[in-house]
């Protein structure tokens, strides 16, 4: 037990959450990385929702794995825990607190954050863990080891204020209270009188915390770092008598200043019931007075105001410790991402399609030919079957922020099915998104057979306001071609006539030369050439291709394999389930409704 | 929560079981037509001293008839009725369970009816571990090990935290309870099924704003305390964090201005806003109402840990907002001294709405010391 200090502050400061407070485990993690840790003490999180949760460690962002329960946490993750943070409510905690001391005997300690734990429950868990174990609680705000390990909300969940209470950096100061809120009040007085924190530990308002004011002051005598105890108390209870014998006793020779509040009780005709559990004086010795003067009697420094007490506090002998200023600015303008998923696409080696005229990769290509025999009703040529081939491999996926994509993830992390979460991303595509292989494919066959130039061509559709489909894309630019566009053109090669194909080379010419990003596009070359290819390969007329178009055949040449895409986000959210998504409320714009 | 009083009668049937045969008078459930032999009825709400302040009766029926009456005109309630045991006063002994960070403090005394903090010398104080240590028990006290094994299991099994049984008489095998007092633990009540809220006695009777608060209280996971205590009080508190809030009420003990205290209470452990606002106005409420001639509300409390300085003033400033015209009409001023996170955020709209709506006394954050908003509410009181 006496260890225990020593080895956190060696690194044994692996974390579970038990139950989630995303505030609360999002200050572990800045704490940690303030304190220049290059991991996050944090391992994992055991909630029943979701499989993965998002952090920021510093400005970058960081999955934590979510567990349904202990049993499922993995050996390399189980290896490095120490610290259970168990923030369930008092209905839960001891439950859940004795298998996680059964799945981790080597665990050093842990906090129960709940109120409400039934005294029985309390009794046990000091019956079985008491002496072995450093437990913080039931109820408070947990423990602190300065720049080693924040075990809950203590010293606050904003950077500012964990930046503030200047506990990254190890003081030589021990500060310990029943209370949460005044446990911070403390370590912020610490710190603005210029000392620093060795630990901090929130003992709790219940009647009996786990580890008791005694064991923590066993810890800073036996602390070397720690030079002096601040104590908060409350009346009710007898802790502050163990305090009194402890310094009668020279078992405890550090200076203590104490504060037990309570003065106000003696206003009252009747006792009254405080905030805490244990705030109730039942015997006269459980009285503010009669505790703060037994403190005095036996050596401590317990001044009857909180200003005397903030007084002494200051005057307490200071640590040689060198403050360091972090850039917090930078990383408070974080954004979260609001989506994670896999790349399922490497859109960055678009492999070569064509080579020296010829296919160059001669496969099988049995599904695409078996497709193109499904959709068009007969055989078709290898060429053909090598271009659906490609065009399906090229369209898988185009990464996880198209609206497709994004609806797909919604629903899967709405719960739903895969049928249901594939069908609301493939319910998206129409007109504006993944549409425009049909729509072009209509564009280049009206063109060429209007025998227009591709200049007039331009100026009718310019007029009309619309814009042509195929063209434009967000990323690629003249001088910087779309790679799929080029792998795809290389099919002209094998062709003898590609009248579609070069009127869609004319148009880009025209449209490329008023903004550089008015290129071809991938639907654009897919739409041209195949529709080059039909005609030549497999002696399609223009008014069998007009018919094509009109069944909406060219937008298949898409539906088929994204929805593979679709499929893939699905599977991935399922396996990385980060629970029902909601979009951030920043991320709205909101008007006010006219009445 | 905590410790709380439940009724004697069931206590004692928890204890004895079927075995009791002592009656429950509460609500509509009247004496039986029939009772033969001698009979007691005490007033059952928790209260101490009974046979002193005459809510003890011994006799027939009608004597209890009587008894009955005249304590329901003094507004009591709730009674327990059950056959009288003659005994000799020598008979009497003294026993008590409390829960204790060790097992069960077992206190005993030879003889009973005593008050055991005037005479602690008459006292053996024993310390029950495991369930071997029943037997010196039984050693030292003479009392049958049945019953004493049997009161043990049935103190740690329904989450009991104090059982005092004075006087008990004991004849050879039979333990007769003339009297009890049992103390359970709140937070057992979702564990257990044999006593639950309906058993809890009130010694007096609450606010009609407490009652509200306790309600609000019982349905969050966040914690809402409140209790009147001057109704025309001149200071009344919005005061957070369990021990922070009773930092702030010494100060005002102990700057003399205790009796000016008109609330005590406190918000902590992230309410909501909207729970936040629910107690705000009850607070508010309770100013409003006090003839105090002066008044200041003092919303004050030490730095959080993490309840949302901006969304808790939120919801104050939503019930604030609701009041302002009586609040400036009784010249009330705001002083607020608090910290945590978003506490720039919320403090700013904090001061900025008490400045527009001329209830500004002062706002301090965590730079300030935690007694700063009361030392300057005091002055404007007095």
């Amino acid at each position: 037990m006496l260890k225990i200090l020593e080895k956190t502050r060696n690194g044994e400061d692996g974390i579970i959450a038990i139950g989630n407070h995303p505030a609360i485990i999002q200050s572990i993690l800045d704490f940690d990385f303030l304190s220049g840790k290059k991991k996050p003490s944090l391992q994992c999180i055991i909630t029943g929702n979701r499989k993965a949760h998002k952090c920021f460690f510093g400005a970058r962002e960081v999955i934590v794995p979510c567990f349904k329960d202990i049993e499922h946490v993995p050996a390399d993750i189980k290896k490095r825990v120490r610290w259970m943070l168990n923030l369930q409510s008092g209905r839960r905690a001891f439950d859940s607190s004795v298998r996680f001391f059964e799945a981790f005997p080597q665990a050093l300690g842990g906090h129960i954050f709940a109120e409400n734990v039934p005294e029985a429950h309390a009794t046990e868990l000091i019956r079985r863990y008491g002496r072995t174990k450093l437990i913080a609680g039931p109820s408070g705000v947990g423990i602190l080891i300065s720049g080693a390990l924040k075990l809950g909300a203590i010293g606050g969940i904003d950077l500012t204020q964990i930046e503030a209470g200047k506990f990254k950096i190890p003081g030589s100061i021990a500060v310990v209270s029943t209370s949460g809120g005044m446990t911070n009040e403390l370590i912020r007085a610490v710190a603005a009188s210029g000392h620093h924190v060795s630990f901090s530990i929130c003992i709790g308002g219940d009647r009996f915390p786990v580890t008791s004011l005694s064991d923590v002051l066993a810890l800073a005598q036996a602390d070397a770092q720690t030079k002096a105890l601040v104590y908060f108390g409350e009346l009710g209870g007898s802790d502050e008598y163990e305090i009194a014998e402890l310094l009668k006793k020279k078992r405890f020779t550090k200076p203590v200043v104490a504060y037990v509040a309570g003065i106000i009780d003696e206003a009252f005709d009747e006792h009254m019931q405080f905030g805490h559990a244990k705030a109730l004086v039942h015997r006269p010795d459980e009285s503010a007075r009669a505790k703060r003067e037994a403190l005095v009697k036996a050596g401590a420094i317990s001044p009857a105001t909180f200003t005397e007490f903030l007084q002494a506090i200051a005057e307490l002998p200071r640590s040689a410790v060198r403050d360091t200023v972090a850039d917090i600015e930078t990383i408070m303008n974080r954004t979260p991402s609001i989506l994670s998923t896999r790349e399922i696409v490497d859109q960055s080696e678009i492999p070569a399609f064509v080579k020296r005229g010829k296919l160059a990769r001669r496969g099988e290509n049995s599904f695409a030919s078996s497709a193109l025999k499904a959709l068009l009703g007969c055989a078709v040529s290898p060429t053909t079957a090598a271009f659906a081939e490609n065009t399906f491999e090229l369209l898988i996926d185009h990464g996880g922020a198209v609206s497709g994509a994004v609806n797909t993830m919604v629903t899967a992390r709405a719960g739903k099915d895969m049928v249901s979460s594939l069908a609301a991303g493939l319910l998206t595509v129409g007109p504006r998104f993944g549409g425009a292989v049909n729509e072009s494919a209509r564009a280049w066959l009206s063109g060429v057979a209007s025998k227009k130039s591709a200049a007039d061509f331009v100026e009718e559709w310019a007029r009309s306001g619309a814009l042509i489909s195929g063209i434009g894309h967000r990323k690629y630019r003249v001088g910087v071609p779309d790679p799929r566009v080029a792998a795809l053109a290389q099919f002209a090669i094998l062709l003898k006539k590609h009248p579609h194909y070069d009127f869609a080379r004319e148009v880009e010419k025209i449209t490329s030369g008023k903004n550089g990003k008015l290129i071809l596009n991938v639907d654009g070359a897919i739409a041209a050439l195949f529709l080059d290819i039909l005609k030549e390969c497999e002696r399609y007329s223009h008014e069998e291709l007009a018919e094509l178009v009109e069944a909406e055949f060219f937008n298949a040449l898409f539906i088929i394999p994204r929805s593979v895409g679709f499929i893939s986000h699905f599977i991935e959210q399922k396996l990385h389930d980060e629970g029902l998504f909601r979009l951030p409320e920043e991320l709205l714009f909101v008007r006010k409704g006219k009445k | 929560m905590a410790r709380v009083k439940i009724s004697e009668y069931r206590a004692k049937k928890l204890i004895l079981g079927n075995a009791y045969r002592g009656l429950e008078l509460q609500g509509g459930v009247k004496l039986p037509g029939r009772l033969t032999g001698q009979w007691v009825a005490k007033v059952d709400q928790g209260v101490k001293k009974r046979f002193k302040q005459g809510l003890v009766a011994i006799g027939s029926r009608s004597k209890l008839v009587a008894a009955l009456n005249s304590w329901k005109k003094k507004g009591f309630s709730r009674f327990i009725v059950e056959p009288f045991v003659p005994h000799k006063e020598n008979e009497e002994q003294y026993l008590s369970l409390e829960r204790v960070r060790e097992g069960i403090r077992v206190l005993h005394a030879h003889n009973g009816g005593i008050d055991v903090e005037a005479h602690p010398e008459a006292v053996k104080v024993f310390v029950v571990r495991e369930p071997a240590d029943v037997k010196k028990l039984v050693h030292a006290t003479k009392i049958p090990e049945s019953f004493l094994s049997h009161l043990l299991e049935t103190f740690n099994a329904n989450f009991f935290a104090f059982l005092e049984l004075n006087p008990l008489v004991v004849r050879k095998n039979e333990a007769y309870l003339l009297d009890a007092a049992a103390l359970v633990d709140s937070a057992g009540a979702f564990f257990t099924r044999v006593w639950s809220e309906s058993d809890i006695v009130e010694t007096k009777s609450r606010h009609p704003a407490e009652e509200r608060v306790k309600a609000l209280d019982a349905t969050t996971p966040a914690s809402l305390k409140l209790s009147v205590l001057n109704k025309n009080g001149g200071i009344f508190f919005l005061l957070s964090a369990g021990g922070g809030s009773i930092v702030i009420a010494d100060h005002a003990e102990l700057t003399g201005a205790g009796k000016l205290i008109g609330n005590y209470g406190e918000y902590s452990g992230g309410p909501t806003r909207e729970e936040t606002y629910l107690y705000a106005k009850e607070v508010i409420g309770l100013l409003l109402h006090s003839k105090a001639k002066r008044k200041a509300l003092v919303i004050a409390g030490p730095v959080a840990n993490f309840t949302d300085v901006k969304k808790t003033f939120l919801g104050i400033i939503d019930a604030l907002s609701e009041k302002v015209v009586e609040l400036r009409k009784n010249k009330v001023k705001v002083f607020v001294r608090r910290g945590g996170p978003n506490e720039a955020a919320g403090l700013g709209l904090m001061r900025e709405f008490l400045k527009r709506e001329k209830l500004l006394g002062a706002v301090y954050g965590s730079d300030a010391v935690i007694t700063r908003a009361i030392d300057e509410a005091i002055p404007t009181v007095c």
